[in-house]
């Protein structure tokens, strides 16, 4: 099908009322949970799931408002990086560093306008990436068996595990960990109960939704409680305006950080973090002395939001070609796909082409409703800061609650609900990644059920995991991705810690 | 020194998550894989990635202070407490409780805390039940 022809039928898509009434609202949910430190994109896009479900949305409408909440989020983890030095997100820990600099020198508006447009540039540019990208790799994938698919899967969890944390053998076991939660249940072929040790419940496999929330949401309440987080601040926003010649010396920074931030954002596991982070030194080195990067300078601003921005776009590629989701957020849009009856995956593309082309073309809005929507908000946004949190992590609690028992009405699910809090919770204090658990649970049905598959054509044969090109290049990749933790010790970089992307 | 504790519990579940795979009663009516490879799989990673934090563990972890561990305590009985009652009290009732035990946790007065607490579970119980259709329990009580 003619891309333009695709596009302008996703327009009739996401143009519809109730779409675009989700766009905003994505927009505007997404941006409050970036603003607001603590709750991260994960816990808020697994807390409204629940919600698609209740309001029986379309698997479009439903992508569409995850969506737009993920890439919501990376614009508004900016606003108190920049005004407070508290990055919302960990994708805007970069921009906190001239952002703040430069708020103190009473630049605020300039560096908040800054984001605004970067964020909208490079969402832009990623979502012509995505359309032009996309396609040609589902084409490209199309072609995959069984073998394929098991490789793929190895692939996307090596990378993650290299990339998701600080030590390789936590993050695989973490991945590990969460490919265990998913065999509990009925076996995919032979419909015997694996790991139920007889309890009813757990017949049909834990829902990822429950392990999400449990996971992020209600751990997070818990490091808040630990911390005791400081309650309400306030600060000052002034007027946000941009100049023509501020914007024209740093458009190039926005266009470098856009392609750098899309590419990374298409690799399993290196998300809008790190996507930031190699943005901001980059245009550092690029740039030289002249720019005064790191003392508040308005592309040290533009270098990360754009990237964080792009990457977001870029995540979705593997996501929807491939159905291989490359962070938790996108893990979950995945498990919300799957249960909505939509396999993510190159087939997608002739299959419901109605939610690619729908979602590509309600993220051109989605971009345009922030820059919009956002900058005359901003001091409605940060008033929300001073919201204490007495009342707010017991309210954030309290959703998590509804969520998880709206998902099965089954009361059983607020035990799991509450474990997998205290695992969250310990594996957050012990450096062990989060996301990886989350794939793993998503992931490891695909991938049991196409291990086996590939086993049955070749009637129990090892050898034909290894038999085509495609899957012998997915191999090699996935061992280079796990020594690639090495190499990059070896350079002398640390790690950026925790993705939570 | 907790790194070696965590890589000994994680070798320990993917010792018994393996056997327990061993167990497990298979039909000749299956694919020729069957259903006990792939946990195979999984616990020889886990089982090796254990193995790594036993013999090269990170440094210790930074542990909240020890005052901390009976208020975690507290919070996930509350949360099983509150798996237990919220049929049998209602969302409004059993979500006003855990949304007051909390805001007292970090630092409300209780009539403040109730009187919000209170306030925001039944705009949420209605929001949700009248606007959204979300089934959410009423409670023997009342309903």
């Amino acid at each position: 099908m003619d891309i333009l022809q695709a596009l302008l039928n996703g327009f009739g898509v996401a143009l519809a009322p109730v779409n675009l009434l989700l766009v905003l609202l994505g927009c505007l949910v997404g941006t409050l949970i970036g603003v607001l430190p603590g709750i991260g994109p994960i816990s808020g896009v697994a807390l409204l799931v629940p919600l698609t479900f209740a309001l029986k949305l379309p698997p479009e409408s439903a992508l569409i408002l995850l969506a737009g909440i993920y890439y919501g989020a990376m614009y508004g983890g900016s606003t108190t990086s920049i005004l407070l030095n508290i990055p919302g997100e960990t994708s805007s820990v970069v921009t906190a560093i001239d952002g703040h600099k430069l708020a103190k020198q009473g630049k605020a508006g300039p560096a908040l306008a800054m984001a605004a447009w970067g964020s909208f540039i490079a969402g832009t540019l990623s979502v012509l990436g995505l359309m032009t990208l996309g396609p040609l790799l589902a084409q490209w994938a199309i072609r995959f068996g069984p073998a394929e698919y098991f490789a793929l899967m190895v692939f996307g969890f090596s990378t993650l595990s290299a990339l998701a944390g600080k030590n390789l053998f936590k993050a695989l076991a973490a991945t590990g960990f969460g490919l265990m939660l998913a065999t509990v249940g009925q076996d995919p072929q032979s419909g015997i109960a694996r790991y139920t040790f007889g309890v009813m419940q757990l017949e049909d496999g834990m829902d990822f939704l429950v392990v999400a929330i449990g996971l992020f949401a209600v751990s997070e309440v818990l490091v808040f409680l630990e911390e005791k987080a400081p309650g309400a601040v306030q600060a000052q926003v002034g007027r946000i305006y941009l100049s023509l010649r501020d914007f024209l010396s740093s458009l190039g920074t926005i266009l470098r950080s856009s392609v750098i931030g899309f590419l990374i954002g298409i690799l399993p596991g290196a998300g809008a973090s790190i996507a930031s982070f190699v943005a901001y030194t980059t245009e550092k080195r690029l740039l030289g002395p002249k720019a005064r990067l790191g003392e508040g300078d308005l592309r040290g601003v533009a270098a990360p939001e754009s990237a964080n921005n792009a990457a977001a776009g870029g995540a979705l590629i593997p996501l929807l070609t491939l159905g291989l989701p490359g962070s938790g957020t996108t893990a979950i849009m995945l498990g919300a796909l799957m249960s909505l009856g939509v396999t993510p995956g190159p087939q997608m593309f002739q299959t419901h082409p109605q939610v690619v082309w729908g979602l590509i073309a309600s993220m051109y809005v989605g971009n345009a409703v922030l820059l919009l929507l956002n900058l005359p908000l901003v001091g409605l946004f940060v008033r929300l800061l001073s919201v204490p949190a007495w009342f707010l992590i017991p309210a954030v609690l309290a959703i998590s609650l509804i969520g998880v028992y709206a998902v099965n009405n089954n009361p059983f699910d607020l035990l799991l609900m509450a474990v997998f809090g205290l695992v969250g919770y310990l594996m957050r204090k012990l450096d062990f990644p989060l996301a990886p658990v989350l794939l793993g649970l998503v992931l490891g049905y695909l991938m049991e059920i196409n291990l086996r598959r590939a086993m049955t054509i070749s009637n129990g044969d090892i050898g034909y995991l290894f038999s085509s090109p495609i899957a012998i290049a997915l191999w090699l990749l996935a061992g280079l991705s796990l020594l690639s933790p090495l190499i990059i010790a070896r350079i002398g970089k640390r790690g950026l810690g925790n993705e939570e992307v | 020194m907790t790194d070696r504790i965590v890589g000994l519990v994680l070798l320990l579940l993917a010792i018994g998550y393996a056997l327990e795979a061993a167990r497990m009663e298979v039909s000749f009516f299956t694919d020729p894989l069957g259903p006990r490879p792939f946990p195979y799989i999984i616990a020889v990673l886990v089982g090796l990635s254990s193995l790594w934090l036993i013999a090269r563990p990170d440094p210790e972890p930074a542990w909240p202070p020890r005052r901390f561990w009976p208020v975690l305590g507290l919070v996930l009985l509350s949360l099983v407490a509150y798996a237990y009652l919220v049929v049998p009290l209602g969302f409004v009732l059993a979500t006003t409780l855990e949304m007051t035990l909390l805001s007292r946790l970090f630092g409300a007065r209780l009539r403040t805390g109730f009187l919000s607490a209170l306030a925001f579970s039944l705009g949420v119980y209605f929001l949700f039940t009248k606007a959204l259709g979300v089934g959410l329990p009423a409670g023997r009580i009342f309903g």
